[in-house]
Formats: C-alpha cells, structure tokens, sequence
C-alpha cells in the first residue's frame, strides 16, 4: 500500500488531537491544571486537529465533489469519518473559546471537555474502523488495528502534554505513571498487530486468485510493463525484511524506550527537558508507525502483481561456474 | 439480470487484443498524460482490462496462463458501499458496477475495496475508473444488436470471450459456467464475483507420429 503523506498527517494529527482531548479532561477532573495549561492544552489540541483536517483536504483529488461526502452515512466509514472529524473540531473550537473567554469554574466547563473527548474517540474509532473493515487489505482487517489506533492516539496525545507540563512534578505523578503502563500495552497491541501483518503476508492464495493448479507462481507480464504500481496505490513494492525490522526496532525505541525513558529520567532528575523530548520521542514513534502501517499492508490484489516469494535455488554452483563480476 | 463476462482459460492466448481494443474504445486511444509535459512518467496511462501471463509449477510439470482480468461486477462488489458520494454504484436493471466520475472524490478507499486490483486511478481528472462492460454500447441502440456487447468481447480472436446474463439459467454463460465449472477469482473475500473463467482442461498426452499414422492406418 503507498503510504500517502497526507493520510499519515491525518490519522497522526486526529490521534494527538483525540489523546491530548482526553488528557485534558481527566486531568482537569483530578483537579491539578491550572487554567493557563488547560488553555495551552486545548490550543493544542486544536492545532492538531487543524493539521488533520486541512490534510484531509489534499487526501480529495476532485475537490468539486466534496459537497456529497455525507451522502452515504449508511454504509461508508468515510463518510461517517468527515462527520465524526468535522464534529471534533468543532467541540475543540468551543472549548477553546470557552477555556479563552469564557467562565472554567463549574460542571459546564467540565462536561463540555468530557463531551470533547468522547467526540475525539468516536473520531479515532471511526478513522481505525475504515481501515479494519476492508477485507481486501489482508493486515488491516483485524478488531485489533481498531484498538492499534486508537491506543496509539491516545498515547501520542498523552505524550503531547509534556510540551505543558513538567510531567516529573508530583503533582502529576498519577497521570505520569498512568501513561507509562498505558505505553506497556500499547507495545503488546503493537505486537500483536505486527503478527496478524506477517501473516497476511502468507495469506495471498494463487490458487484462489488464478486458479492455477501449480505452486509456485511467477509473474511473467502484469499486463503493461511493469506492476501499476501509480495507477493503483494499493500494490506497493513489498518491503525488505531487514528494512522491516529496523522499522520495528526504531518503532520500540521511539515510542516504549522513549516514552518509558523520559517520564523516568523526568521524576528522577527532575529535569523539565525530559518532558519536552517526550512528545518528540512518541510522535516520531507514531509517524514510523503509520508509515509501516500502510507501506507494508498486504493487499489481496498483490497475487496479480507480485510474484510469489522466491526461493533460493537448490543447485550447488561450483565456482568455476560462477560469473567473474564486472 | 447480471450481465457478465466468461473466459474460457483454455482458448486465451494472451494476444491483447482485448485489452488494447477496451483502451481504443473507453479512452479513444489516449495513452495517459502527455509525454512532453511529463517526459519521465509511465506514458501508457490507464489499462481497464489487464492481460496477466502467470507461469507455474516446477519443470516439468510448468505451466503458463493468460488471465485477462477487468471488473467482476461482483454481486457484492465491496467498492459500492464504501464510496462515501455514492459516486460507485451497482446498476439495479442489469448488476453492472459504474462510477459517476461528477460525484467521485478521487479518494481511491473503492482502489483500496477492490480485491482485484481493477480499478485505476486517473491522474488527469483525479477520479478513479474502471471497466464498464462497454455500457454505451449494450445501450446504442444505433448499433446493430449483434455489436451490442463489450469491445473486449468482439475483439477477441478465439471467441475465448462470452458475453450474456448470469442469472437466466438459459442462456449461454449460465450453461458454460454450469457444464464446465466455472469458477471465480478469491471466492475466500466474498464479493461473489459475476465475471467467471472456465478453467484450464489437463494437457493431452503427447502422441507419436508412428503410433498416429498406425492408428489412422487401421481405421481407414
């Protein structure tokens, strides 16, 4: 699967936006936010939204049509995504205003971040449940991409409050150790998920999708000369196993070794540093992540573009057979 | 009624004829974006109707098919639903599944929906298109009724090709696709394709000239 640009902004920029919306209201209901954060919090979060949705805009090609995205509620996750996401927004824009102008004190205030928040989930759930519901992309249609995205989310924008808080302050040592344990099972999800991707891997059948009777299959002509590989986004140059683990080991470093690491050092050395690196750390995590994601989805149109995994051959090549190399 | 498309696998030679006529008929001839505006892109453009050679197996026992592959107009084709314009849909009076390129967004999730890989995306106007099953002409009436039927099918030099109705139990596709069991492409996804192939018959043994000749002696 080509991994779009804009679809990574997207999904990134809704998933901090939603986890920094959530954070925001259950630290606000611990009582330990002041409203100048709290402000900072919500700009933030509404920064991030912005930057998804303007994506969201360059994802379209025929802007014209725009006008009819709402047309299908019934039966298109897309469709219910450009109303979840466009309902967030705009909750996150009134509790700006609200957190800028108007009066904090009191349930009002308090309810209306919660209602931002539930918006933000409904939002992530709706984003992780387009992508597990198409059972041609073999990786993705799994419950467990739905609970990948959104722990995902929930997790960057948790880390996003380091830019305001200094998370090594006791005064937030809850929320602090609350996202350390939170960043522990998003590693198992991950972990999880990157198995069911592997086995999609296997999954492509050249039985069922040619109907030739013999294995293995190889590609003589896909038609023109080479895969559609720009007419149709959906096959992609298989990755590298060895650029796929380095992905996987920069992914662990990045969001559980960086996440683990600067909440630690943080209540430990009291540095407030540690608390900025954090979200640099998760969100460069986060953006590996969903470049994986889409980049190493097997679709089950590959059987038509891909050959089958070749095997090494079983001859023994003696080396006056080798050919000298120029 | 559910028009469709049956190959027979064991008459396809893999010529293109097909799928150059489907390109001179749906895109005029047109090759995609101009090569002197864009030197260094792929100039060839859209292909609606793809010709896939596939060989298979270990020497001896090798193979090599030719699968020429287009819309399935599936009977739940998985693209429609997920088209959040409704710019996909799935005509009720004859199941062919068309795109109304005014509607569609380019977004591509029906690119995605797709578990054939047949719909491509046009650069140029930034919609996605694919087969039509020659839509216009099943319904010029200008056409003789004999030519009413997709370029594909008229063009294909072995009759490898039969176009008709599924779901009359009368007419030809049904009875090829009943007498010589014809299959689907990935039935595990369950999009229940309309278009089927008939597949591929065992290789004959090969028969000497001398026991040929012999055996022609004796019978006459």
């Amino acid at each position: 699967m080509r991994p779009a640009p804009q679809l990574l902004v997207l999904t990134v920029g809704q998933g901090i936006a939603g986890g920094l919306a959530v954070s925001l209201a259950a630290l606000w209901s611990m009582g330990v936010l002041s409203h100048a954060d709290a402000v900072w919090l919500v700009l933030l979060a509404l920064l991030t939204a912005a930057m998804g949705g303007v994506a969201s805009f360059f994802h379209m090609h025929h802007m014209a049509a725009a006008r009819y995205i709402l047309r299908r509620l019934k039966t298109s996750w897309l469709s219910r995504e450009a109303l979840t996401t466009g309902l967030f927004g705009g909750a996150l824009a009134v509790a700006a205003a609200w957190s800028l102008f108007g009066h904090t004190a009191g349930w009002p205030y308090l309810w209306w971040l919660w209602l931002t928040a539930a918006a933000g989930l409904l939002a992530m759930w709706v984003t992780a449940m387009l992508y597990a519901t198409i059972p041609a992309v073999l990786s993705w249609h799994t419950p467990v991409t739905v609970i990948s995205l959104l722990s995902l989310g929930l997790l960057s924008g948790a880390s996003w409050v380091g830019l305001v808080l200094p998370l090594g302050d006791h005064r937030y040592r809850v929320f602090a150790v609350a996202v350390m344990v939170f960043t522990v099972f998003v590693l198992g999800i991950k972990a999880l998920h990157w198995r069911h991707f592997a086995e999609a891997h296997g999954r492509l059948r050249a039985e069922t999708g040619t109907g030739l009777p013999f294995a293995p299959y190889r590609l003589q002509d896909t038609g023109t000369t080479k895969p559609p590989y720009r007419m149709q986004p959906q096959v992609w140059p298989a990755i590298p196993v060895r650029v796929r683990n380095l992905f996987y080991g920069l992914i662990v470093l990045f969001v559980g070794a960086g996440s683990l690491g600067c909440l630690l050092l943080a209540r430990l050395t009291g540095v407030e540093l540690f608390s900025v690196i954090l979200p640099g750390m998760v969100s460069v995590g986060v953006v590996l992540e969903r470049w994986l994601f889409f980049a190493d989805a097997t679709h089950s149109s590959r059987v038509f573009f891909v050959d089958e995994p070749r095997q090494p051959s079983r001859l023994k090549l003696s080396p006056r057979a080798r050919v000298p190399a120029k | 009624m559910q028009l469709t498309i049956i190959t027979d696998l064991n008459k396809c030679v893999g010529c293109k004829s097909c799928q150059m006529s489907c390109k001179e008929h749906n895109t005029s001839g047109a090759f995609g974006p101009v090569p002197d505006e864009t030197p260094y892109q792929d100039p060839d453009g859209m292909w609606w109707n793809r010709i896939i050679a596939m060989e298979s197996g270990e020497f001896p026992n090798t193979s090599v098919l030719y699968l020429p592959k287009a819309c399935m107009h599936c009977y739940d084709a998985p693209c429609v639903p997920v088209c959040p314009t409704g710019a996909s849909y799935k005509r009720q009076d004859n199941g062919v599944v068309l795109i109304d390129y005014d509607t569609c967004i380019g977004c591509q999730l029906c690119m995605w929906a797709c578990p054939y890989g047949v719909r491509e995306f046009d650069e140029e106007e930034g919609v996605v298109k694919k087969c039509t099953l020659c839509i216009d002409r099943l319904e010029d009436e200008s056409l003789p009724p004999h030519e009413r039927q997709p370029a594909c099918v008229q063009s294909c030099p072995t009759h490898a090709r039969t176009f008709g109705d599924l779901d009359d139990p009368n007419s030809e596709v049904s009875r090829l696709v009943q007498e010589r069991q014809g299959f689907g492409l990935l039935p595990e996804l369950g999009a229940r394709p309309s278009v089927h192939y008939l597949p591929r018959r065992p290789a004959p043994s090969p028969v000497e000239r001398e026991a040929l000749e012999e055996a022609l002696k004796e019978r006459y």
